[in-house]
């Protein structure tokens, strides 16, 4: 079943009197379960594709659909609320909370959906769990690793129960193992929970493990398709 | 939220501290002005009203009698009686104000030398309050008379020694002369300097047999300007009961410059207050638009994550809030200690004393404040809180997250 759907979707930065096209025409299909990647080098347009697929930003033209719904158009308020139901991120800086515990960094989008507090700890607690980090829940940022800290990120987009996680490089800033290491657990996600996740990456150890890549260059979309298939 | 509220509050530490410390003085600031606008209010209402009474029956226009006769009135037993009955809270003081020449053997100064009955509740507290030396001369004494200390330095009398009187009355002039048998200190220098009390008999034998220029009411028990409201439908029902021929006057009437000081000292301070919240409310709004700006990311993030507009504005103003309450709480603490301190009252400085007592401030103070006033530095403190975050937060709320994702501080 089709989650996502992007339509010749168009994104052109001005800066000054400098026109940038970040995006030129991009079609894509995500369907329920997938674990894929947006691959491509830096300044290819994977970021801005996955800014504009979570309503972080507005396309200069295009549709983005959302469970036969169209998102690119909502007001803030509404783009918010899509957001807060219906789609978890994770970013490549982590962007925890620094006054939280992990626990309570896990539990932020579910008090943001207005969860009671026995409720949401109960949850985070176990989405911590599921990405083995159970122990650190009283830890802060500050207090635990790159790959600690990314793994709450996706245990706080995962235990708000999204339709879909959209990760933006979430292994550039980790080393060879936790990299590894976030991957399998996001794997075992998709697999175990069926969390469809939507990756932007260059990181070949990723694109590894993805069950479709699709390849950007130059904010256009030139494959998509298996691994193996695309990156030949 | 909450405690997201208060952990962030102390990311930088020092710099809430400085502005949460600018809160509390501020607050503390405040209730202690508005303590001291009741201190200073009640004491001034106090002194008045000790001295004249909170209400004084005259002739009507007495104020523009051309002659003593004209100025007194006609039958003041009858209205002695209307008083018992229509306000018998009152403590009544007969009073007769004799204008004339004061004379010692060397030296003279024209006043008023007034005579005037003297219930026990108020012979106790003058004597106990004024009199320095010697005896108190009341009742049928008529040969005796007290006079203010410098009043007595400057006819270079002492006790024992004779003074004279010349002075109209209702039968022509008159005169007599009297001993000093009591010295009165009073720390009002004016007052002291015009001094010269006569029993009532002796000041009626010179002048007016049987006349009174005023009958003064006291009410022991109304001891502040709130308690005075209690005592309007008395004065009312009294006018009433007297009629046209004779005038009844409230304190606010004996003494309009004073009611007029007093009116805008409470609005002053609260004005006054509200300036120094403003200041410290600048120093709040600082505080939280440089916290908003550090954490400009942060709110993208917050806002990629689902919250909406609202809510970001309602995290800072909760920042902003909390601030400003535990200064509060921390000020009125301090405040309300230092109040209760000085319920019990307390004088200025030696010096302070007569300067306060020469422009008619009260001497001895006595702080105390109404909640409402409590109420309203609370408010003050909340109000500033809000406003301070007001810019801010619209900030944090309109951040577009994909740029808040590049922005580094």
């Amino acid at each position: 079943m089709s989650l996502f759907e992007v339509k010749n979707l168009k994104k052109t930065y001005q800066i000054g009197d400098v026109k940038t096209d970040a995006l030129r025409g991009v079609d894509l299909t995500i369907n329920e379960g997938e674990f894929t990647a947006i691959a491509g080098p830096s300044g290819s347009g994977k970021s801005t594709l996955l800014h504009l697929m979570g309503g972080l930003d507005k396309p200069t033209s295009g549709e983005v659909h959302l469970n036969d719904k169209r998102i690119d158009q909502l007001s803030k308020a509404e783009g918010a609320a899509v957001r807060l139901d219906k789609l978890g991120y994770v970013f490549q800086a982590y962007n925890l909370i620094p006054v939280l515990t992990a626990l309570e960094n896990a539990a932020f989008v579910l008090e943001l959906q207005g969860v009671n507090k026995k409720e949401r700890e109960a949850r985070a607690l176990e989405s911590l769990r599921a990405l083995g980090m159970e122990k650190f829940r009283d830890r802060r940022p500050n207090q635990l690793s790159g790959g600690q800290q990314q793994r709450v990120a996706v245990a706080r987009a995962f235990a708000a129960e999204p339709d879909i996680i959209l990760a933006d490089e979430p292994t550039a800033n980790l080393d060879s193992k936790s990299g590894g290491d976030l991957i399998e657990m996001m794997k075992r996600l998709n697999e175990e929970k069926g969390v469809t996740f939507v990756f932007s990456t260059h990181d070949p150890r990723l694109l590894e493990h993805v069950k479709r890549t699709v390849n950007m260059e130059d904010g256009r979309m030139v494959a998509t398709g298996m691994p193996e298939a695309v990156l030949a | 939220m909450i405690a997201l509220a208060w952990r962030n509050l102390w990311r930088q530490g020092r710099r809430s501290l400085i502005s949460l410390i600018a809160v509390a003085i501020v607050v503390l600031f405040a209730v202690l002005m508005y303590s001291m606008a009741g201190a200073l209010t009640n004491g001034m209402y106090a002194d008045l009203t000790k001295e004249v009474g909170n209400a004084q029956i005259h002739t009507a226009d007495y104020r523009n009698a051309r002659n003593f006769s004209d100025g007194l009135l006609d039958n003041a037993t009858e209205i002695r009686d209307t008083v018992a009955s229509t306000a018998p809270d009152a403590v009544v003081v007969g009073s007769l104000q004799v204008p004339g020449l004061l004379a010692g053997e060397d030296r003279s100064r024209g006043l008023a030398v007034q005579g005037q009955d003297w219930p026990e509740l108020l012979r106790e507290d003058f004597v106990t309050d004024y009199l320095a030396e010697g005896t108190f001369v009341e009742g049928d004494n008529i040969s005796g008379i007290m006079l203010g200390q410098s009043l007595a330095t400057a006819l270079e009398v002492g006790l024992g020694d004779d003074v004279y009187v010349y002075a109209p009355g209702t039968e022509g002039y008159g005169a007599a002369a009297y001993t000093v048998e009591g010295i009165l200190d009073f720390e009002d220098p004016r007052r002291e300097i015009n001094a010269a009390y006569l029993s009532l008999a002796a000041a009626q034998e010179l002048a007016a047999p049987d006349a009174l220029s005023r009958l003064e009411l006291h009410y022991p028990d109304i001891n502040t300007v709130k308690e005075d409201a209690l005592i309007v439908p008395d004065i009312a029902a009294l006018q009433n009961a007297l009629g046209e021929s004779t005038e009844v006057e409230v304190w606010r009437d004996l003494s309009p410059g004073l009611a007029t000081m007093l009116n805008f000292l409470a609005p002053m301070m609260v004005i006054m207050s509200l300036i120094f919240f403003v200041l410290a409310g600048l120093l709040v709004l600082n505080t939280v638009y440089l916290s908003t700006l550090e954490r400009i990311r942060e709110f993208g993030v917050i806002i990629s994550l689902g919250a909406k507009g609202r809510r970001i504005m309602g995290m800072v103003t909760l920042e902003s809030l909390m601030m400003c309450l535990t200064g509060a709480a921390i000020g009125l603490a301090i405040g309300l200690g230092l109040i209760a301190l000085g319920s019990n009252g307390f004088t200025m400085p030696g010096y302070a004393v007569e300067m306060m007592a020469e422009v008619g401030l009260p001497t001895v103070m006595y702080l105390s404040i109404e909640p409402w006033q409590i109420l309203l530095a609370v408010g003050f403190a909340v109000l500033t809180a809000f406003f301070a975050a007001l810019g801010p937060a619209r900030m944090a709320a309109n951040i577009e997250p994909a740029e808040a994702m590049r922005y580094t501080a």
